[in-house]
């Protein structure tokens, strides 16, 4: 059984390549200005968000895999199980030495793991998937705060302006 | 009538020079790209390194070739995995120094359009009073 390999970890939020003039006086910028950077901090939360759904898949499946583990390791060598060949074939076989699980680990590399070492490596990498979700979430929070804060001055520069007709 | 020549001309220019400011764009939008698949390949590389080096010398170590897993010694899966990462990272170095050259030119492309707007402006301008 080879476990689930993390989608694209480190490399979620490798794109944006922003430079956020927020230390400018948002008051001073004209609507046009305001709306642009508006529309990039937008765009930036949206980037962030697909991130943070990216890892919670990943952690998801991690867990999956995980817990498939434990399953196994619970199962007596000789069993008889079902192997599936392809999505809808299933060959009977029986279960042999369980204690031995190959690992995913990415660019086509697999590791012969003791089933202790194959659950400690799950662990390992849910854990790190949840570090990285919770600096994410911190990133995506401010951002977020930055372009509501943005849209009400956009806002109140609106109204400014319009009465003044 | 020569005054209109040489507006059409400037014309023409401005559109040639806008022309090659697009296509900056275009090329430093490639890069970025380039360069997103390749950080996401350098960590993923990173990652396989450490659990390669978490490894004891005996355990087995299998690469995918085609649908073939086949059994790779882990000191040779290890200098693969290094040789691979140099590279990459080689790589990012070098479409480092290219995006910054292209903005380098962007910037400039940027100055020269809009300094031949000025002057299409005020060439129109100019014919319009005589």
């Amino acid at each position: 059984m080879s476990s689930s390999k993390g989608i694209g970890i480190g490399g979620g939020v490798g794109g944006p390549k922003t430079t956020a003039p927020v230390a400018t006086e948002l008051d001073k910028l004209s609507v046009e200005q305001l709306r642009a950077v508006k529309e990039q901090a937008d765009l930036e939360v949206n980037l962030l968000q697909d991130s943070l759904n990216n890892i919670r898949t990943a952690t998801a499946r991690l867990d999956i895999a995980s817990n498939a583990l434990n399953d196994l390791s619970l199962r007596p060598q000789g069993k008889k199980m079902l192997v599936p060949l392809t999505a809808s074939l299933y060959v009977p076989g029986t279960l042999d030495d369980a204690d031995k699980v190959l690992v995913d680990v990415g660019t086509g590399y697999f590791i012969e793991k003791t089933m202790v070492e194959g659950k400690d490596y799950c662990e390992r990498k849910i854990n790190l998937l949840k570090s990285n979700y919770d600096q994410l979430l911190e990133v995506a929070t401010k951002k977020k705060s930055i372009a509501d804060e943005v849209g009400i001055v956009l806002q109140a520069k609106l109204r400014q302006l319009t009465p003044s007709q | 009538m020569a005054s209109s020549t040489a507006l059409r001309e400037l014309q023409r220019d401005l559109e040639n020079k806008a022309n090659d400011l697009s296509k900056l764009q275009k090329d430093i939008a490639k890069n970025h790209q380039v360069r997103k698949k390749y950080t996401i390949q350098l960590g993923e590389n990173e990652l396989v390194l450490k659990e390669l080096e978490l490894l004891m010398e005996d355990a087995n170590v299998f690469k995918l070739i085609g649908p073939v897993l086949v059994k790779q010694d882990l000191a040779e899966a290890r200098a693969n995995v290094r040789k691979r990462i140099d590279y990459i990272s080689a790589e990012l170095k070098r479409l480092d120094a290219t995006l910054q050259d292209l903005e380098d030119k962007q910037k400039s492309k940027q100055e020269t359009v809009f300094k031949l707007q000025q002057k299409v402006q005020s060439f129109q301008a100019g014919k319009g009073k005589a």
